[in-house]
C-alpha cells in the first residue's frame, strides 16, 4: 500500500514536471517567435514521453552530442577568450573575483554573438558562400590574437570532419540532400583552398576561421539551425568556463553550477534570438573593451592560454 | 599654391542635390596641380576646400621617385556642429591617382543631437531648427546617420583625423565609411589612408556617461580591381546599442523627457523592464553582485570615457604603421615584477603606465593594415596621447602639414 501510494506520487511528479517543461517551451516560443528555444531541443528527444524517435533524430542527437562534447579536439581549451587579459587589467576586482568572472562572462557571450553568430547562422544557411564569409569574417577580426584562436580551431575542426566525421556523414550512398551536399562540398572545397596555398601566397588567401566553418559541419551533419547556434554559444561557455577553473577563479562544481543556471541559459538565448537575423555586414563588436583585453593579452608577463 | 583652377559649381544647381549629400572629385592636372573637378554639397552639409595650406618639401615624402602632390584640405562641417534626428549625411570623395587629401571636421566634435522618441511625428519636436518632417518610421526617422564614400587612386592618400562623435543623451546614430583602394597597385603604387574613428561618452559636463539609445560605426576598406570585382580587406565595426528597443520594435516605451538629476531613475526603470520581460517571472533573482549595470553601454565600455580605432595602411602611412605597433610591443609588460634590488617590488599596473589614462592595442592584421585601438578615460586624454604619438613619428606632419592634425 505505502509502496503503491509512493509510485502514484512520483508518476504524478514526472507528469507535473513534464507538464512544466511543456509550459516553459510555449513561453519560451511566444517569447522568441523565429528563433530558438533551448527546451524544443529537449521536447524532441524526450522519447520516453512519445513515441516519436525517429532514425533522423537519432542521427541529429548522436551529431549534437559530438559537437558539443569537450572532447571534441578542437584545441578550445587553449584559450580563455580575454579572461586572463581581463583578470590581469582588472585586478581591484579581485576581491570579488566571482562577480567579476559573471560580468566578464556575460560581456563575452554578448561580444561572440554579435561579432560571430551572424557568420555560423549565415555558414549554415548558406554554405556555398563559406569562402566569402572566411574572408570577411578574417577581414573583421581586428586583432592577432583572435584571430589564430579563431583560425586554430576552424583548421582543428576541418581536420576532425575529414578524419572522424566525414566517413560517418558523408558516406557515399548516404540519403545526403541537396543543403547537406552543399554543405560537405564547401567544406571540402575550403579545405583543398587551404592545402593548395601553403603561405607562398600572401596574407589573404583562405584561413579557416572557426564561426562559419561550425554552421557548415553543422549543417552537414544534420543539426538544425537552433541547436547549431545554441551549441555554438553553449561551447563558448563551456570554454571561458573551463578557463576560470584552471585560471583560479572557481572551482569545478561551481563552474558547473554557472553552467547550468537558468542565468545563463537566458542570456545566451537572448544575445542568439537578437543576432538570428543579423546579416553578416552588420555583425560588430558590442563590448569595445573586450577588444582592448584580448589584444592586450600579447603584454601578459606570464600568461597560462592562448588568448 | 592658388586656389583650384576648375570652376567649381554652385552647389544649388547640383543635379545630385539632396540634403545632405555632397560629391568631391580631386584630380591631379598637369604637371602636378591637384584640382577639385568636382564639389557639390547640399544644406545641412557643408564642403569647404582649402589648398596651398602645405607644401611637402621634395625629399620629405616617402615615396622618393614622385614628388608629392600636394594636400587638398576639406573641411567637412554641418551648420549646427553636428546631426540632428533625421538628418542623413552623404559624402562621395573620389581622389584619382598621385593627389592627396587631408579631411577634418573643425567644429570641434560631432556631436549628435538626443532623439525624442514619442512626440517625433504628433506633437512639435522640442528641437530648435529641426530641419525635416519626420517620417513615419520612428527608428528611421529620429537616428542621425553619415555614410562617407571615399575611393582612393593608386599612390593618393588620405588623411582623416576627426573630431570624436559626441553623442548626446537619447541619441540615435549609424555611420558607415567605406574606403576603396586600387586593387592592381603594388608595393609604392598603392593607396594610403590613415583613418580615425572615435566615440566619446557624451557631454562630461552635464553629466552624462554613455547614456545615448544607439550609435554605431562601421568602417571598411575594400579593394576593387579594373574590372569591378571588390573584395573585403578590412571591417571594422563597433556597435554601442543599449538594448532599449528590442522589447518594443513599436514604440510604446514610457521613457519620458527628464533633466540630467533625474537621469538614473530612468535608467533603472528600463533596467527594470528589460529584466522584468527576459527573465521569467517564476526564476528567483540570482543576478550575482556586480552583476545588475545601470547602463548596458556603460558596462561594456567600462571604465573608458572615450573608444576609438586609428587604420593605419600604405606606403605613406607605413612608418606610422610599424611606430604604433613598436611602441605598443615595448609598452611595460602586465604583471611583471622588478627583480632589480632596490626597486618596489612590483612594477605599477598597467592602467598607470607611462601612457597614463589610455589602454591600447596595435596588431598588423592583413594586407599590410596596422590597426590600432584604444580607450581612454576622457576625450583630452585620448587626444593628448594620441596626437603626441603622431607628432613624435613625426611623418604626417611632413606629408600632410600640422593642419592634418588640427582636431588631435
Amino acid at each position: 500500500m505505502f509502496i503503491k501510494d509512493t509510485q502514484d506520487l512520483e508518476a504524478e511528479v514526472a507528469l507535473l514536471e513534464s507538464r512544466l517543461q511543456d509550459a516553459r517551451a510555449q513561453l519560451a516560443a511566444s517569447e522568441y517567435p523565429s528563433p530558438p528555444s533551448s527546451w524544443t531541443v529537449k521536447e524532441q528527444y524526450n522519447n520516453s514521453n512519445n513515441h516519436k524517435f525517429t532514425t533522423s533524430s537519432r542521427t541529429s542527437l548522436h551529431a549534437l552530442l559530438l559537437l558539443s562534447d569537450s572532447a571534441l579536439p578542437l584545441g578550445s581549451f587553449a584559450y580563455s577568450s580575454g579572461l586572463e587579459s581581463y583578470l590581469a587589467h582588472n585586478k581591484s576586482s579581485r576581491k570579488s573575483p566571482i562577480a567579476s568572472f559573471h560580468r566578464f562572462l556575460k560581456l563575452s557571450i554578448a561580444s561572440i554573438a554579435s561579432t560571430s553568430l551572424p557568420y555560423v547562422i549565415a555558414g549554415y544557411r548558406e554554405p556555398s558562400t563559406l569562402d566569402t564569409l572566411d574572408n570577411d569574417l578574417d577581414a573583421s577580426t581586428p586583432c592577432i590574437v583572435a584571430q589564430r584562436a579563431s583560425i586554430a580551431q576552424g583548421r582543428a575542426l576541418i581536420g576532425v570532419w575529414e578524419r572522424a566525421f566525414r566517413v560517418s556523414f558523408a558516406a557515399p550512398g548516404s540519403r545526403a540532400t541537396g543543403d547537406v551536399e552543399a554543405a560537405i562540398v564547401a567544406i571540402d572545397d575550403l579545405s583543398n583552398a587551404l592545402k593548395s596555398c601553403l603561405e607562398e601566397d600572401e596574407d589573404l588567401g583562405p584561413k579557416g576561421h572557426f564561426a562559419p566553418l561550425w554552421g557548415v559541419v553543422c549543417r552537414a551533419m544534420g543539426l538544425d539551425l537552433q541547436q547549431t547556434a545554441y551549441v555554438f554559444i553553449m561551447n563558448h561557455a563551456k570554454a571561458v568556463l573551463s578557463a576560470a577553473v584552471r585560471a583560479g577563479v572557481m572551482g569545478p562544481y561551481q563552474a558547473q553550477n554557472v553552467l547550468a543556471s537558468q542565468e545563463l541559459q537566458d542570456t545566451m538565448m537572448k544575445r542568439i534570438a537578437r543576432e538570428w537575423n543579423t546579416p553578416v555586414e552588420e555583425a560588430g563588436q558590442v563590448v569595445p573593451a573586450l577588444d582592448l583585453w584580448v589584444g592586450r593579452h600579447e603584454l601578459l608577463y606570464s600568461r597560462i592560454f592562448n588568448s | 599654391m592658388r586656389k583650384p583652377t576648375a570652376p567649381i559649381p554652385s552647389p544649388f544647381e547640383s543635379s545630385i542635390a539632396k540634403p545632405g549629400q555632397g560629391k568631391v572629385v580631386l584630380s591631379l592636372l598637369p604637371p602636378n596641380n591637384p584640382t577639385l573637378t568636382t564639389l557639390t554639397y547640399k544644406y545641412p552639409l557643408k564642403l569647404v576646400p582649402r589648398t596651398g595650406g602645405f607644401v611637402p618639401s621634395p625629399d620629405s615624402s616617402v615615396l622618393s621617385d614622385t614628388r608629392p602632390s600636394n594636400p587638398v584640405h576639406l573641411y567637412l562641417l554641418t551648420y549646427g556642429g553636428g546631426l540632428l534626428p533625421g538628418d542623413h549625411i552623404e559624402v562621395s570623395i573620389t581622389l584619382e591617382p598621385k593627389t592627396r587629401m587631408v579631411v577634418t571636421t573643425p567644429q570641434g566634435s560631432t556631436k549628435i543631437f538626443k532623439t525624442t522618441p514619442n512626440n517625433a511625428g504628433t506633437t512639435p519636436n522640442v528641437i530648435k531648427g529641426h530641419r525635416d518632417q519626420m517620417p513615419a518610421n520612428i527608428h528611421i526617422s529620429d537616428m542621425s546617420q553619415q555614410s562617407l564614400d571615399v575611393k582612393i587612386g593608386r599612390q593618393a592618400a588620405l588623411c582623416y583625423l576627426p573630431d570624436p562623435s559626441v553623442p548626446f543623451q537619447h541619441s540615435r546614430y549609424a555611420q558607415v565609411q567605406i574606403f576603396t583602394v586600387d586593387a592592381t597597385a603594388k608595393g609604392s603604387d598603392r593607396s594610403s589612408l590613415c583613418v580615425l574613428d572615435w566615440v566619446t561618452q557624451g557631454r562630461t559636463s552635464r553629466g552624462e556617461d554613455w547614456n545615448f539609445h544607439f550609435w554605431r560605426g562601421r568602417n571598411e576598406v575594400w579593394a576593387e580591381d579594373d574590372q569591378g570585382k571588390r573584395r573585403l580587406l578590412l571591417r571594422d565595426s563597433v556597435i554601442l546599442d543599449d538594448e532599449s528597443g528590442d522589447l518594443d520594435a513599436t514604440p510604446v516605451s514610457n521613457e519620458i523627457e527628464v533633466e540630467d538629476g533625474a537621469k538614473d531613475e530612468v535608467e533603472d526603470a528600463a533596467h527594470d523592464r528589460n529584466t522584468a520581460l527576459s527573465k521569467p517571472a517564476d526564476m528567483p533573482p540570482q543576478a550575482p553582485a556586480g552583476l545588475t549595470p545601470l547602463n548596458i553601454i556603460a558596462e561594456r565600455t567600462r571604465p573608458h570615457g572615450v573608444v576609438g580605432t586609428l587604420i593605419l595602411s600604405g606606403p605613406v602611412f607605413e612608418a606610422l604603421g610599424s611606430f604604433m605597433l613598436k611602441q605598443f610591443q615595448s609598452q611595460p609588460r602586465i604583471g611583471s615584477r622588478n627583480w632589480s634590488d632596490h626597486a618596489a617590488s612590483s612594477v605599477p599596473e598597467p592602467s598607470l603606465s607611462h601612457k597614463g589614462d589610455v589602454t591600447w592595442t596595435a596588431a598588423r592584421v592583413r594586407a599590410g593594415f596596422v590597426l590600432v585601438k584604444f580607450g581612454a578615460k576622457d576625450f583630452e586624454t585620448a587626444k593628448h596621447w594620441l596626437g603626441g604619438l603622431i607628432r613624435e613619428e613625426g611623418s604626417v606632419i611632413r606629408e600632410f602639414g600640422e593642419e592634418a592634425l588640427c582636431c588631435l
